[in-house]
């Protein structure tokens, strides 16, 4: 192989789900994506790591018949007020990156960030049960 | 090459740094980043070395946060051992100072009870420091704790979140079997 042809790796990681989509570099092309329902049968099951190393071994196979190289990674998570920190999904598909051969470029975070955001649920008086 | 910044409390680069720098170095060799510390602005700055591991560089973000969230290094360290490990913060700053100071009182209880009892029985670990309350522990044991904690800030008596951390704890138990029993079918 002459080039090295290196591809980006969205990966959205929530308690509840596993997104990868692998785009080329510009972002704006889909080259191949997998979700946690693609694999899990339980609904619980789609934010696992377990999961999320399966959908991303898959995917290295499907990258390997293109001959691509290497991958960098961008991981979000859920944005908001909500809990702010990865995932479990996220760590997991780059280790299985990584593992199936594939070359891991820059890692970069890119959850969305709110300069001061939604007001949290429960008004004034808070959550009266 | 990568390079990422957090902001952790003064008092806390003690910590980060330790004696000699020891704490420092071990992050740094463990996670094979480059770690420079503002100590008068709480600024640290972390760079990815060439040809290390990016899973770790990414990791040990984590990993400063925690420490700045009060966590020993021992615990933090937890963090870039075990891959599926993940650190939640609960913010109560929103709270005025005198509630901030009950809330704490009872997330802690007396000598560290109510925290030791949620630290047992949801396999967390919890630092209650400043305006935040840190949880390391894996996904599903977050949630429980995290839920218990909410209860606590919002008012609930003590006892309700005992039965409820014991009955999710019982749930996983009956979970984790079922699982075990169908993968050997």
């Amino acid at each position: 192989m002459a080039v090295e042809k290196w591809v980006i790796a969205h990966i959205f990681s929530s308690f509840n789900n596993t997104i990868i989509t692998i785009t080329d570099m510009t972002g704006a092309e889909t080259i191949a994506r997998a979700s946690g329902g693609m694999i899990a049968k339980a609904d619980r099951d789609e934010s696992s790591p377990y999961t999320a190393m399966q959908m991303a071994t898959q995917l290295a196979d499907k990258l390997k018949e293109r001959e691509i190289w290497g991958i960098h990674v961008k991981v979000k998570a859920s944005p908001g007020r909500k809990a702010r920190t990865t995932a479990p999904g996220a760590q997991a598909a780059i280790r299985a990156f990584a593992r199936a051969g594939l070359r891991i470029g820059k890692i970069e975070d890119v959850t969305p960030v709110p300069h001061d955001g939604t007001k949290r649920p429960g008004g004034k008086r808070g959550r009266r049960v | 090459m990568v390079t990422q910044y957090v902001k952790i409390p003064l008092d806390r680069i003690g910590v980060l740094i330790g004696h000699n720098g020891i704490v420092k170095e071990g992050i740094e060799k463990k996670s094979e980043t480059r770690i420079e510390v503002d100590s008068k602005e709480g600024e640290v700055c972390i760079e990815s070395i060439e040809g290390g591991d990016p899973v770790k560089a990414l990791r040990v973000v984590d990993v400063i946060k925690a420490i700045g969230r009060g966590f020993s290094p021992e615990k933090a360290f937890a963090l870039l051992e075990d891959d599926f490990l993940l650190i939640d913060v609960i913010s109560i700053a929103h709270l005025t100072p005198k509630m901030l100071k009950r809330v704490k009182g009872r997330v802690i209880g007396r000598n560290g009870r109510t925290r030791r009892v949620i630290e047992n029985l949801a396999d967390v670990k919890i630092s209650v420091y400043g305006k935040t309350i840190g949880i390391i522990g894996y996904s599903h044991q977050i949630r429980t704790a995290h839920e218990a904690i909410e209860m606590l800030i919002n008012g609930a008596p003590h006892s309700a979140v005992y039965s409820l951390l014991e009955r999710k704890r019982r749930e996983e138990e009956r979970n984790f079997f079922a699982d075990e029993s169908r993968e050997r079918e």
